[in-house]
């Protein structure tokens, strides 16, 4: 049997699916916006609730990315890079302002209590479905040395200032920015990602 | 902070470890780097993945309170008032395609809570299927080099195609699909070197839905549908009714 060009058909050539949905969204398109929302939603709150270790302010989070994902739709410049990136970047950062706010009203013994609890990614990914995705960024991340992991771990989802994160792991300033660059590199290599 | 210290800062900036003041700084920074900002693009996109990773299935109620919201939330303009000139990319298949999604997903979690009530074994695992397809589904139409390709089923109904070469995995979302006489049922097939191996059969009985193909789209050109006897068949017996490529 031969594959036949036949008139009805749409390729999705040049921008990927989700980056013309996320133009559509941007025009006012609330169908557009389902689409990107069952694209998208599983992340953030996963993400959310890393981050912030608590279901309520996890919830409360995803819904304000995602509703800010609709508000703000115009402002996604393709050129910058993918849509996922765009929305989970908005994601992360949302997440990470709410558990620093937190954290200026509280103490030190905050801080200890955080040193008994460093996440390991396997109390991490535990709980989740996404195999495939999971497997993969799971293997790169044993690729990286154990500082570089740990590194790019405790900052990413627990969202921790690389300070913090040099004084919970007990290493250098220096060194704890150059093991995040270089773990995020060898993270980028394995996983293949291109901007 | 010189400029050797500020390209250091890539990975702490794309994991968001900088502090306000630092930011601030190193966003000024990235203005005139085009070095730092090329790979500060690739870092955020390799952070991103961090958080694809621990997708979770959120719960109904988010889904009915975000859309209720955006009902009631104004957009922002765009930046600017300059309209880009690249020609706008408009699939015919698509505005059934996000209300058909989002009914298999709803149908999804909607089976969960029925399914959560009962303690039974084989519900459960039921439960855990359904689960691993809704979280397949939204890792397809995710993945960053999902292709999407809709067309018209001969017959009568719509259909898209969303693949992505990186997963091995693709969807299908039908709608409208007119249930086929005699009791035969609906197969998909990926195409490969011009000759079809089988990839599932739609839920007979249902017009509208979303199903993931079983196999992978690597190495095919396209998926196709055939009308076939019941149970399926090994090899095409009729001609394709719906044949949609699925590279981009
Ligand atoms: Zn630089």
């Amino acid at each position: 049997m031969r594959v036949v060009a036949s008139g009805e058909q749409s390729p999705a050539s040049g921008p990927g699916a989700l980056e013309s949905l996320l133009e559509r969204v941007a025009q006012g398109d609330q169908e557009a916006f389902e689409s990107v929302y069952h694209a998208v939603a599983g992340s953030v709150l996963g993400l959310a609730r890393r981050v912030l270790r608590d279901s309520a302010q996890a919830e409360e989070v995803a819904q304000e990315v995602l509703i800010d994902i609709w508000r703000t739709a115009s402002r996604f410049d393709p050129a910058r890079g993918s849509a996922m990136t765009w929305m989970l970047t908005l994601a992360h950062r949302r997440a990470v302002d709410r558990v620093r706010s937190a954290q200026a009203s509280a103490n030190r013994e905050h801080r200890t209590a955080l040193r008994e609890n460093t996440p390991a990614f396997d109390e991490v990914s535990e709980q989740v479905e996404h195999r495939l995705e999971r497997e993969q960024v799971r293997r790169c991340l044993e690729s990286l040395t154990e500082i570089q992991r740990e590194a790019v771990t405790v900052a990413y989802y627990r969202g921790r200032t690389y300070r913090e994160t040099a004084d919970l792991l007990g290493v250098a300033l220096g060194t704890i920015k150059t093991r995040m660059r270089d773990g995020l590199i060898r993270l980028r290599d394995c996983l293949g990602v291109a901007a | 902070m010189t400029d050797a210290d500020l390209h250091a800062l890539t990975g702490a900036y794309a994991l968001d470890a900088l502090d306000e003041r630092e930011a601030e700084d190193f966003a000024r920074h990235l203005a005139h780097c085009e070095a730092c900002t090329s790979e500060v693009r690739e870092l955020q996109a390799t952070a991103a993945r961090l958080a694809g990773a621990v997708a979770e299935v959120p719960p109904p109620e988010l889904h009915q309170r975000v859309m209720a919201a955006i009902g009631e939330v104004r957009q922002r303009p765009p930046r600017t008032t300059v309209l880009p000139l690249r020609p706008r990319w408009r699939p015919r298949g698509l505005p059934y395609l996000a209300a058909a999604a989002c009914l298999a997903l709803a149908a999804v979690a909607g089976g969960f809570a029925v399914q959560a009530r009962h303690q039974a074994d084989q519900q459960r695992s039921a439960a855990a299927q359904a689960r691993q397809q809704a979280v397949r589904l939204t890792a397809v139409m995710s993945a960053p080099d999902a292709t999407l390709h809709a067309g018209a089923v001969k017959g009568g109904g719509n259909a898209t195609v969303i693949a992505s070469r990186q997963l091995n995995q693709a969807a299908l979302v039908y709608h409208g699909l007119p249930e086929p006489a005699g009791g035969k049922v609906y197969e998909l097939w990926y195409s490969v070197n011009e000759s079809m191996v089988p990839a599932g059969l739609l839920t007979p009985g249902r017009s509208d839905g979303t199903t993931l193909l079983s196999g992978g789209p690597r190495g095919a050109a396209a998926v196709g549908v055939t009308i076939e006897p019941a149970g399926g068949s090994p090899k095409p017996t009729t001609d394709p009714i719906l044949l949609l490529p699925v590279s981009a």
